[in-house]
């Protein structure tokens, strides 16, 4: 589905890979308990690795492993679910983790703006239309009362 | 107060139209009603029984007269020619039309005022003492930090989706009149032994459908600190906040299901690493806001033995000072209450053309400026007391001068059935009859909070009042559940179970007997409360459900 990065949409070079697929050689997206059953042979014959997780993943079980991922996706189940903006945030600031941060699920173009300020580098939207508004959304406001996560 | 500079013109004006637009394309059909409502919702719209609702913040209750003549443009121009103040300092407006909410929210960002966050589940308006800055046992104003914490609160980019609402109360002074201990984060202005100033923190208390007196989370938490402290209590709520219940959604549950002592340590640990960071707040900072708040320049030396003047000796006069006036920590001034419980209005509500009054009353008298009030009144706080019989004279004319502040007449109530979708029972009929019953002897009675709420939601702090009433529906019928013995000031309490509910048709009988059981039983000058304590439920029980 679009990508945002860098106030642009662009194409995903990564694989979603879902329940009993099989690994592409690289640039495979994978979700928490693949991550779990299959650490060791991703870490050495699939780098780079991306990991899919919810907003309300419990950080610990992925603390120590942050180094192998170069892309975390948190997932939003609904767009209510602020649970994804405070991963975010830990993730960067809490954690040092400086790959990409993407957010992906069910999201507004009215929450970019938002969702960039907590630290995601590249934001999934459900189709074209919306990426596009999500884009002049990103420049809706020029000034903030909290300072940006890096 | 706080004028805004070109920082945050801007972004209010950013603000409104984003909702412009936003707006605009959910008329279009572009956003479906779902995706809008949390959008409206933190802009302070709700959909109601007849119209929408847009609730406009009033940081901390203080207005200037350019705002409140604002107000009443508003009321005037895009509703029936009124509003409403709430229980949480601001204003409602309960006929606009959809399409015309982004105008008025562009008119009110000219006198910069905004509805952002007045409601959806993020930080709300944060509330504070009305008699900040003029009464004498303050340590502390606490307005500056009030609105250091509504900038760092607002549009914040990580706390827009809460599992549900959040809302601050900031109290100066030892005696609580901010009711921090019914807030998801109370702030108690302290001082340590070196004189520094900071704040014992509650964390976890609110009204609604499970009541909860906050706890103590940390005994002082410095002034520079407190935005760090804040953001380390909101980021833990967010991340570990129910979400699978409405209900339960709360940080009270949070606390209570997780444990005081567990929440702590988790809120302790989060603060620990963000302590010293960007959040941490500099003096400059705090000066720069301190400065805005500075004290009027008041007359000294002023002769004060006005109200005494025997030209003053209007009966009515000298009721409505004893009653609607307080003491003011400057001598020859005065805090006045503008009582908005006439006999001929619903509580909380004012006119467009009392709007201006009052507008030109506060210029004329007090510096210019307003204050809202938790009990839905409004107050002119720095007066002259040789300027308080004219004011009265003009306040009497506008009807805001009934003598009733702190009485039972001076209730607080929601706006129930006629205008809330989610009520079980009207309030605002109840109230009339109260107050039709106890016009004439409300000051005899003495001072009783009397607080109402049409369903659990408890928006009229039903629970805290004296004398408390809860509308439930029963069958399709409308009846009452009453407690007695809430309290809001200093150490909050809950209310007892009266008993069972009781038909629409007796309510008002009932606080009748009610109050002839607490005359009867009183003994001097002693307060509802305090007999009720000494005497028990009992009494109170036998003689309403005797006659029932
Ligand atoms: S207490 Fe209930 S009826 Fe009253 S305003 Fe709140 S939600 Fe509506």
């Amino acid at each position: 589905m679009p990508l945002i990065k860098n106030n642009r949409l662009v194409q995903d070079t990564w694989h979603i890979i879902y329940d009993g697929e099989t690994l592409k050689s690289t640039n495979n997206l994978v979700d928490l308990a693949y991550w779990q059953a299959n650490r060791t042979e991703l870490i050495t014959t699939h780098s780079p690795i991306g990991l899919r997780i919810d907003g309300n993943e419990d950080i610990e079980l992925i603390a120590t492993d942050l180094q192998y991922f170069s892309l975390i996706a948190i997932n939003f189940p609904s767009f209510t679910d602020g649970r994804g903006y405070s991963l975010a945030h830990t993730l960067r600031e809490q954690y040092d983790y400086s790959h990409e941060l993407r957010a992906v699920g069910d999201i507004l173009p009215d929450q970019a703006l938002y969702l960039k300020r907590v630290g995601f580098d590249v934001l999934d939207l459900p189709n074209k239309e919306s990426a596009e508004l999500a884009l002049q959304k990103l420049s809706e406001f020029s000034v903030f009362y909290q300072k940006p996560v890096a | 107060m706080y004028l805004y500079n070109e920082f945050d013109q801007t972004l209010v004006n950013e603000r409104v139209e984003q909702f412009r637009d936003q707006t605009k394309r959910f008329l279009n059909g572009d956003l479906t009603e779902e995706q809008f409502r949390p959008l409206r919702l933190m802009n302070g719209l709700y959909i109601q029984t007849h119209a929408p609702m847009l609730r406009v913040n009033i940081p901390y209750g203080l207005l200037s007269s350019k705002q409140m003549r604002m107000f009443a443009h508003i009321a005037h121009t895009y509703d029936k020619g009124y509003g409403h103040f709430t229980t949480r300092q601001n204003i409602q407006f309960n006929w606009p039309k959809l399409e015309q909410v982004p105008d008025i929210l562009a008119d009110l960002a000219t006198v910069q005022m905004h509805a952002i966050q007045s409601s959806g589940n993020c930080i709300r308006n944060i509330t504070c003492d009305p008699l900040a800055g003029v009464s004498a046992d303050e340590i502390e104003d606490p307005r500056p930090y009030c609105e250091i914490i509504r900038q760092w609160s607002t549009l914040h980019p990580e706390f827009s989706y809460l599992p549900r609402k959040f809302k601050f109360a900031v109290s100066g002074s030892p005696k609580d009149r901010a009711a921090t201990q019914v807030h998801d984060i109370g702030l108690h202005v302290k001082k340590d032994a070196e004189g520094r100033i900071g704040f014992e923190v509650l964390v976890g208390g609110g009204l609604g459908r499970t009541p909860v007196i906050g706890q103590v989370i940390a005994p002082f938490i410095a002034e520079e600190d407190i935005l760090s402290y804040s953001e380390a209590i909101l980021r833990t709520y967010n991340l570990f906040g129910r979400r699978d219940n409405k209900y339960k959604a709360r940080i009270k549950i949070l606390v209570r299901e997780t444990g005081l002592d567990k929440f702590k340590a988790q809120v302790d640990a989060e603060w620990e690493t963000i302590k010293n960071g960007p959040l941490k707040l500099t003096q400059k900072e705090i000066q720069r806001v301190k400065a805005q708040f500075a004290p009027f320049p008041y007359q000294t030396a002023v002769s004060t033995n006005a109200p005494n003047d025997p030209q003053n000796n209007s009966g009515a006069f000298r009721q409505w000072l004893k009653q609607n006036t307080i003491q003011h920590k400057q001598a020859g001034y005065r805090v006045v209450f503008i009582s908005l419980k006439s006999p001929t209005q619903a509580p909380g509500d004012i006119t467009t053309e009392q709007m201006n009054k009052v507008a030109d009353l506060a210029e004329q008298f007090s510096f210019a400026k307003i204050r809202t009030t938790h009990d839905q009144n409004l107050a002119l706080t720095d007066v002259l007391e040789n300027d308080l019989f004219l004011l009265w004279q003009q306040l009497n004319d506008a009807q805001l001068a009934t003598p009733n502040i702190g009485t039972i007449t001076d209730m607080i109530c929601c706006p129930g059935l006629d205008f809330c979708s989610l009520a079980n029972a009207s309030s605002i009929d109840i109230a009339q009859g109260i107050t039709e019953r106890f016009t004439d002897n409300a000051i005899d009675t003495g001072n009783i909070s009397l607080k109402m709420s049409g369903c659990m939601n408890g928006c009229g702090h039903h629970s805290i009042g004296e004398i408390g009433i809860l509308g439930v529906d029963k069958k399709g019928e409308q009846w009452y559940q009453l407690t007695l013995g809430g309290s809001d000031s200093h150490q909050s309490k809950l209310g007892d179970r009266l008993g069972k509910a009781i038909a629409k048709e007796s309510v008002v009988d009932a606080i009748e007997d009610i109050i002839h059981v607490y005359k009867a039983q009183r003994t001097v000058n002693e307060s509802f409360t305090n007999t009720l304590q000494r005497v028990g439920l009992q009494p109170f029980k036998d003689k309403v459900y005797a006659a029932h």
